[in-house]
């Protein structure tokens, strides 16, 4: 404890220089916390999959559609819990560019496959009697500043309807929220006979099925008997994990994942060298001071965890307001216009710079306090 | 005296010589604009480079119909009927035989491997007839030959060859439950289309099941970017809930995510200039620091403190500006004609190279200069002001 | 007059290997000191007597021979051991002060307690008597830039005093004063002295510092040449 105030009064002695490596560090763990929590959630997309759904699609790809006599087959296999189909809406608020990920679906079914969609019994109820009902979720009605109860015109960028309008009407029945943070809520579900009742294209037709089995363990199984169900139809069918599903959807836009390491450890790269450098400079300056010190008494060792406890209390400082900077960043991405997966700074973000913030305090103080603790007094001293 | 200018030069070469005593400090500065101007060059050569693909492939001579608010050519939908009313408009240039010059067209998506990352991803496929070509302008077919009507046989993009596993030619490919004959490959010289497989219209309706749909019509247009006249035809004909707009602009509108794409490599790179620029403070100051003597010295000789000032700029813009080369030349050997795909708006891929350009190149260094400017003009300030009587102090 | 002798050097030798030479500083040398003597060792540049304090000081090894303090050897401890020896025996003071710049004076003069076990409050009252004792009490505030050479000096003695150590070893302590401030600092050495009964050996090319010293030791070429002088 009292190192403790000898390493604060030798870290504070340049204050502008002070200044300087603390605000490198925080520049770099803001990018770090920023750019982090991206890709946190997106990869949340994967790991808030259910492990004991899956997604079925047209072998060709899952543009194509399948036909609705599908999911009364699939329904029927022993190990499958429930089934619900979805159908892509190409839906948008007012503008084209207001696109949203809006499904026409089989109500009941789907509540059953997706629960962590959140919704009181009360709105259940509400939703399976109106068949212009639909539920929003928290973010999408933020966004576009719907309240339940209200009546909206949705358009569709790819149906009209049999009298050649392309909008839609809907009651907002519910607005939901996910059961874990990071749950998308930006998504809209509405019913599949409203739907295909009115749209122009006829055919009984589906975009996808969700899946639930009864266990995890059986999923494989379960994708082989759907599939080999589906063999040489006219529309055969590929089966895959809701987890892979959404993997192989996120790397359609590419290497995200490479993209914003490579960024974050060049960020790293640039500050360790400038703080490392720094550091030695210091000590370098004080070397007549060590030597004072060793000759007063104060051992070799104790001289190095002084120095060691500098470097890393300005990496702490440093990165810790760094974070809270990135919390600031993330906030602020939060409003934008544009979709994207909720982004929040939550406790592995933390636990990860911390640990980053140790390491760098670590490479940026050892040289120095290696150098401290060699350090000869006769020689320091002589440096007068 | 000799004068201002000569004092000025003297001093400049004098830190600039001296520099080796402070020599890992200031490869720290060096490396920490190398860096920046290597993140910024890397992330602008991507939005340039797919800005680049996409302005090459839309024309302005060309004319293309969606249905109203589709957004993009998957989403459309165009029926036989009103593809024959379209071809009645007026504002369409006439092929030799006197026919209006239209291609109905389909999109839709089948899934390949990419090579990169060995994960699947969604490739657009076009169902085009023979008139198709025309309408396109460079189009090359580099090796085999153009599919015959009628048959399962594809032409495949140069750039989807480039980043997808398994299109050479002669390869057979199955698409859901039909086999597929790879019988050609071909360019557009860089363009959208060559992330594209091609095939016979009518084959592709059959296959995928599209009855005697479309999804878009491109017409050449009898006068280049005039769509009035179309557009006026559509609007009498209330019939046809459809857009018409030059193709040009069709996929410049498209381009838009690149916009974002160069801001965040902006934002980006200006916060970790920042990072960089207290870096360089950091040196300079120390830079300054360590040669006060000297600097009182040269006061005591008779040296004017313009010359302390503009010798430790110059010392801060030397290095900023190695480091900002040094970062552009690691920006063109890495980064320079890497090729990429990347989700386009229609959901499907679109290949396309990063692109280093003179202009990009220009950015980088103005981005270097600047972090040495204001990097070095602080603690020039502070040598300017360094007292002569430093000379005469023993020891520090 | 038996001598209760505190410092003993037998037979020591200090020699530096400098590339293919072999360099003797001390060859053999004997040198006791009593308790209560204030001692003073002149000689030109060259002639070891920087080798010397370094050895009285712990802060160097001899080549051979023995260093006994206080009934201990010295010459065996190990590097730890020989730092907390230093702490608990030995005050130093040096020609350029050596206070620590980021401190002011009653941090600096409570440095060496840091290294014992000593709680807070009992620090502080160390330090204020230390301070007293050199007449600084009213500078305890103040940092090193804002006190005179001379008053850094003492704010050094204080801190070399502060742990009640057995000896003082000083190092041309007045080298970097004017006469009349260097007078005043030997003056509290001598107090300190015969007052207080510290051991005091101090290393000076003042031979006007030296007439404060009890008795002086001439050392030239690592060899002694004593010469008593009137108490």
């Amino acid at each position: 404890m009292k190192d403790l105030y000898l390493i604060f009064r030798n870290l504070t002695r340049k204050p502008l220089r002070l200044f300087l490596t603390l605000f490198a560090t925080f520049i770099a763990f803001m990018i770090f916390g920023t750019l982090t929590a991206f890709q946190e959630a997106f990869d949340s997309g994967v790991d808030l999959a259910a492990d004991d759904r899956l997604v079925v699609v047209n072998k060709i790809n899952f543009t194509q559609p399948l036909p609705i006599s599908y999911v009364a087959r699939v329904s029927a296999l022993e190990d499958v819990d429930a089934v619900t189909h979805l159908n892509w809406f190409g839906g948008y608020y007012q503008e084209p560019k207001n696109q949203m990920a809006m499904f026409a679906v089989d109500a009941e079914n789907f509540l059953k496959v997706y629960d962590e969609l959140i919704i009181t019994d009360e709105e259940r109820t509400a939703w399976l009697a109106n068949r212009q009902g639909l539920i929003a979720g928290k973010a999408i009605a933020e966004r576009f500043g719907w309240k339940k109860g209200q009546r909206i015109p949705v358009n569709s960028n790819i149906f009209s309807q049999r009298d050649g309008r392309t909008d839609w009407d809907f009651d907002v029945v519910a607005i939901y929220t996910g059961a874990e943070t990071q749950t998308d809520t930006n998504s809209v579900y509405f019913h599949y006979p409203y739907f295909n009742e009115t749209q122009s294209f006829g055919g009984n037709f589906i975009g996808f099925m969700g899946v639930r089995t009864t266990t995890p363990d059986l999923n494989e199984s379960v994708i082989k008997q759907i599939d080999e169900m589906f063999v040489n139809s006219p529309a055969e069918t590929e089966t895959v994990p809701e987890k892979a599903f959404n993997k192989a959807f996120i790397e359609q836009i590419g290497n995200l994942g490479l993209i914003l390491t490579s960024v974050v450890l060049a960020a790293f790269f640039v500050i360790l060298v400038i703080v490392g450098n720094s550091m030695v400079l210091s000590i370098r300056e004080r070397t007549g001071e060590i030597g004072v010190m060793k000759t007063l008494g104060f051992t070799s060792m104790r001289i190095f965890r002084m120095v060691l406890a500098e470097s890393m209390l300005l990496a702490l400082i440093g990165g810790s307001l760094g974070i809270v900077a990135a919390i600031g960043m993330v906030g602020l991405a939060n409003q934008a216009p544009f979709q994207l997966p909720p982004l929040i700074v939550g406790g592995s973000l933390w636990g990860k710079a911390l640990a980053y913030m140790l390491l760098l305090g670590l490479i940026t103080g050892i040289v120095p306090a290696v150098s401290a603790l060699r350090m000869n007094i006769i020689t320091a001293l002589s440096r007068n | 005296m000799s004068g201002f200018f000569s004092q000025i030069w003297t001093v400049i070469v004098m830190n600039i010589l001296s520099l080796p005593r402070r020599l890992w400090m200031s490869l720290a500065t060096v490396f920490a604009v190398a860096v920046v101007v290597a993140v910024l060059l890397s992330f602008l050569a991507m939005a340039n480079g797919f800005e680049k693909t996409l302005a090459g492939t839309g024309s302005d001579s060309v004319a293309i119909v969606t249905r109203v608010g589709s957004q993009s050519e998957l989403n459309s939908t165009l029926s036989r009927d009103d593809v024959n009313l379209l071809a009645t408009s007026p504002g369409i240039a006439s092929n030799d035989g006197g026919d209006p010059n239209y291609s109905a067209e389909l999109y839709v998506i089948v899934d390949g491997i990419k090579r990169a990352s060995q994960t699947e991803a969604n490739i657009p496929m076009r169902g085009i007839a023979q008139q198709g070509f025309a309408l396109r302008d460079n189009i090359q077919i580099v090796a085999g030959r153009m599919f015959e009507t009628g048959r399962n046989e594809i032409v495949v993009g140069q750039g989807v060859q480039r980043e997808f596993d398994g299109f050479e030619l002669g390869r057979k490919i199955r698409f859901g439950k039909t086999n597929w004959e790879v019988v050609g490959i071909f360019s557009t010289g860089g363009s959208a289309f060559e992330s594209e497989l091609w095939a016979d219209a009518a084959t592709v309706q059959t296959q995928f099941q599209r009855g005697s749909t479309f999804q878009t019509m491109r017409l050449r247009l009898s006068e280049p970017g005039n769509v009035e006249p179309m557009r006026q035809f559509i609007e009498q004909n209330p019939r046809l809930a459809v857009e018409v707009q030059t193709e040009a602009n069709y996929f410049a509108a498209q381009g838009e995510a690149l916009n974002s794409i160069a801001v965040f490599g902006w934002i980006l790179s200006i916060i970790m200039g920042l990072g960089a620029l207290a870096g360089a403070l950091n040196t300079m100051y120390t830079s300054v620091s360590s040669r006060s003597t000297e600097i009182a010295t040269l006061r005591a000789i008779g040296f004017s403190n313009s010359s302390a000032f503009f010798g430790t700029l110059a010392e801060s813009v030397v290095l900023s500006m190695v480091g900002g080369l040094l970062g552009a030349l690691a920006a063109f050997l890495f980064m320079d004609g890497f090729s990429a795909s990347t989700l386009g708006a229609s959901f499907t891929q679109v290949v396309f190279t990063f692109e280093l350009s003179p202009q990009l190149f220009r950015n980088g260094i103005a981005l270097a200069l600047g972090i040495g400017l204001v990097g070095g003009v602080f603690p020039a300030w502070r040598a300017a002001r360094v007292p002569v009587i430093a000379a005469f102090r023993s020891g520090v | 007059m038996t001598q209760d002798i505190l410092f003993d050097l037998k037979g020591v030798s200090k020699k530096f290997v400098k590339g293919k030479e072999t360099i003797t500083v001390f060859e053999n040398l004997d040198m006791s000191i009593a308790r209560g003597d204030f001692l003073a060792i002149m000689g030109p540049s060259g002639s070891g007597k920087t080798t010397l304090l370094n050895l009285l000081g712990g802060v160097d090894q001899p080549t051979s021979g023995q260093i006994t303090f206080d009934g201990g050897r010295v010459d065996t401890l190990s590097e730890n051991q020989l730092a907390a020896w230093r702490a608990n025996n030995i005050g130093f003071i040096f020609q350029f002060y050596n206070l620590m710049p980021m401190l002011n004076a009653s941090r600096n003069v409570e440095l060496p307690l840091l290294l014992t076990r000593l709680g807070s409050k009992q620090r502080k009252k160390n330090v204020a008597t230390a301070l007293e004792l050199v007449g600084l009490s009213d500078r305890a505030k103040h940092s090193p830039r804002e006190m005179s050479g001379g008053q850094q000096q003492r704010v050094a003695i204080a801190r070399a005093l502060v742990s009640d150590p057995k000896l003082l070893l000083c190092d041309e302590p007045t080298g970097d004063l004017d006469r009349e401030t260097a007078d005043e600092i030997l003056g509290m050495l001598q107090l300190l002295n015969e007052k207080h009964g510290k051991t005091i050996i101090m290393v000076t090319h003042d031979p006007a510092a030296a007439k404060y010293a009890r008795r002086t030791l001439h050392l030239d070429k690592g060899k002694f040449v004593e010469k008593e002088l009137a108490a």
